[in-house]
């Protein structure tokens, strides 16, 4: 049980263009751990789904040139079989999207979709199966599952069909779940109430959790561990109340600074100038560095590594932290100080 | 920015009521009842300032916000821009008010013609309204205001990043001069770094035009950060009115659910969620009394019993009434220093919630 239970080691995934290979991801390293939730947060086009989506193994048929190691306790994803994977998917691995009603077969009632997971892997009979489907709706916290169960997804509500989904995820009693943007289609106070499911269920079933949200908020709320995503790469990893207190790398900043506060007086929000690199034609060096106010002439030199911290807190910055955490705020005005 | 409100706002709406009919049957059209979208809705704006209007999916906001740009027709109430009554204005007199009311919309690629380009789309309304003057130049003015280049004029919308198409739509909405703005969900389709920019562009215009704007979001943060008075709409009506400091302390038992399940913000102190049970009520056959009572944990306070509810919040309405501190909340329980909600609400939802649940309410629940 050394193992963790979920390891990504320098994965690179790049998808063939007319226009070249899309750097999609490009040496990302995390780890999830049993019982813990690891939020991944980043804007779009970071490459936090597509590095989740090549551990399902579900970007086959796009055909990237994929490299590194994905691990699930210790064995390589990305060496089996398709047979071998299907096993994988559903059984030790569970997956919500963002948009319940598109992963949702709009013609078969929901407990028979929830059955249908558990007869595909064979484990039961076609009664049992819908016994066990009902089952797994009240574990949801779904009222009347019987009757859900009867109903299409078009019924439902959006709240009720992600419920459905976890759910289904879940019916198999995966050792992790992978929910990429579970709540990014639900109103406010749903949300909350998915949150708690997924969190519930991972007290109580033991499980890792992978959350990947473009919502800093969302995973502070919920992750024991959290990576920031940046043009494919991993910026910064903490365990989370040390990266929003103390966050270290000046893309971090950037997010926090630009997000309305409620009870904050209203100050003027302090935008990240410019926009994400170019994934054809990755920028020298540390890709944020031009967007960067603290940049230097090191910062593409060379493509700074993830490098700890200390309390495995780490980041990928050519700066020096205390010199650097010293000029947060003050963008552009130590070059040279902050070289120290 | 906080001035006190003065002078004769420049829009208001009184008791604004918008049912839209089911129907059944091709031939003969059978009405089976209403959704009932908007009900009995007043404000008013002054000049210059910005009215945040927040809900959930289905409250009924972007319905009153099309009701004030006359996109449809309110079925009962009145809208008034500074004094004139506009609700049922037509023909010429609605092409005029269309060049002093407009309106930018959420999702930027949806509202932009994709075989037009930048240039054609902000110059549109100049066009259409046969605005004199030289038209290139106007636009190119128009873009720079909202931090394009004029190069960016013959480009089609899917050169542009998702902030750029937002700005847009921005400059085509200022491009007549309007008085009045409704943003509509204005940046929630855009990424946290770029609606910064956004939210940046939209305080800059209202100070340099000063431009009233009406802004929609179902984000809490963007409307503080952008508003000087909150309405928060439930099911069609305003429970709480406030100015946008005293929204993070509501009065209303709904806002503040919707306060506690704000994500909060990273790095900050932590909140209790207040575990709303179960989803909004259907707006076909909203709830007796207040809309809000099958879902209320402050109802549930006064009653002592997670499962009760009193009298009065299931069969009488509470109307809008103003507190002392200038506030104005829809409820006959308004919220008091101390009430657990948080307690109340996960009481309310009982073992199968998955949260640990007190039997009683006497008996808070143990902090999560």
């Amino acid at each position: 049980m050394s193992a963790p239970l979920l390891e990504i080691e320098d994965l690179v995934v790049h998808f063939p263009t007319a226009d070249g290979p899309v750097h999609a991801v490009d040496g990302l390293s995390m780890t999830v751990e049993r019982g813990q939730t690891l939020g991944v947060v980043g804007e779009s086009g970071s490459g936090k789904s597509v590095t989740f989506l090549a551990a399902m193994r579900l970007l086959d048929r796009a055909q990237p040139t994929i490299s590194g190691r994905i691990a699930l306790a210790g064995v390589d994803l990305l060496g089996l079989s398709h047979a071998e994977m299907r096993r994988v998917r559903g059984a030790r691995i569970g997956m919500i999207f963002q948009d319940p009603l598109s992963a949702l077969h709009p013609l078969l009632r929901v407990g028979d979709q929830i059955a249908e997971t558990l007869r595909a892997h064979g484990k039961v009979g076609r009664r049992d199966a819908a016994a066990q489907a009902v089952a797994a709706l009240r574990r949801v916290g779904i009222p009347n599952a019987e009757e859900r169960a009867r109903q299409y997804p078009h019924e439902l509500s959006g709240g009720m069909r992600q419920r459905v989904m976890i759910a289904m995820a879940l019916v198999l009693e995966p050792e992790l779940l992978i929910a990429d943007e579970p709540t990014t289609a639900l109103d406010t106070t749903v949300e909350a109430q998915i949150l708690d499911i997924i969190d519930d269920l991972r007290v109580r079933q033991g499980i890792g959790v992978v959350l990947v949200s473009h919502s800093l908020a969302t995973v502070a709320d919920v992750a024991d561990t959290v990576v920031v995503m940046y043009a494919g790469r991993a910026v910064e990893r903490g365990p989370c109340d040390a990266v929003f207190a103390h966050p270290l790398h000046p893309y971090t900043w950037g997010l926090l600074d630009s997000i309305p506060a409620l009870d904050a007086e209203r100050a003027r929000l302090v935008p990240i100038p410019g926009a994400p690199p170019s994934q054809v034609d990755p920028p020298p060096g540390c890709r944020f560095a031009p967007r960067c106010a603290y940049r230097i002439d090191a910062c593409t030199a060379r493509l700074p590594e993830l490098t700890e911290r200390g309390g495995g807190h780490a980041d990928a910055c050519v700066l020096a932290v205390p010199g650097r955490t010293a000029l947060r705020h003050r963008p552009g005005a130590g070059r040279t100080e902050a070289a120290a | 920015m906080s001035v006190p409100d003065q002078g004769p706002p420049l829009v208001e709406v009184r008791g604004l009521t918008k049912r839209f009919p089911i129907t059944r049957g091709v031939i003969i059209a059978r009405a089976r009842g209403a959704v009932h979208a908007v009900e009995d809705v007043s404000f008013a704006v002054a000049r210059g300032q910005t009215l945040g209007i927040v809900g959930e999916s289905g409250s009924g906001k972007t319905t009153t916000a099309r009701m004030i740009v006359r996109l449809i027709d309110p079925t009962s109430g009145s809208i008034y821009l500074d004094g004139a009554d506009i609700t049922h204005v037509t023909g010429a007199d609605l092409r005029a008010l269309r060049r002093r009311v407009q309106i930018v919309f959420q999702d930027p690629s949806g509202s932009l013609n994709p075989r037009q380009t930048a240039g054609q789309i902000v110059g549109a309304p100049l066009r259409v309204h046969r605005v004199p003057g030289d038209r290139r130049e106007r636009v190119a003015e128009l873009l720079a205001q909202v931090g394009l280049s004029p190069e960016h004029a013959s480009r089609y919308p899917h050169e542009f990043s998702g902030g750029q198409r937002q700005r847009i739509g921005i400059a085509r909405a200022l491009a007549l001069a309007p008085e009045l703005m409704i943003l509509d969900e204005p940046v929630s389709a855009l990424d946290v770094s770029v609606q910064a920019h956004v939210l940046n562009l939209l305080t800059d215009l209202q100070q340099q035009h000063g431009i009233t704007y009406i802004l929609i979001s179902h984000d809490l943060g963007v409307i503080r950060h952008l508003s000087d008075r909150v309405a928060v709409m439930y099911l069609g009506r305003i429970v709480e009115l406030a100015d946008a400091g005293a929204i993070a302390a509501p009065a209303h038992p709904y806002t503040a659910a919707l306060v506690s399940a704000a994500p909060v913000p990273p790095g900050g102190p932590t909140r209790r969620r207040i575990l709303l049970a179960g989803d909004p009520p259907s707006p076909i056959t909203p709830p007796s009394g207040c809309a809000f009572h099958p879902r209320c944990p402050k109802a549930r306070l006064i009653s002592g019993d997670p499962q009760r509810v009193p009298e009065r919040c299931r069969t009488e309405r509470p109307d809008l009434a103003t507190l002392p501190d200038g506030r104005s909340v829809a409820c006959w329980f308004p919220l008091a220093a101390g009430d657990d909600l948080v307690g109340a609400a996960l009481a309310m939802a009982g073992p199968a919630s998955g949260g640990s649940s007190p039997a009683r309410l006497a008996k808070p629940a143990p902090q999560p």
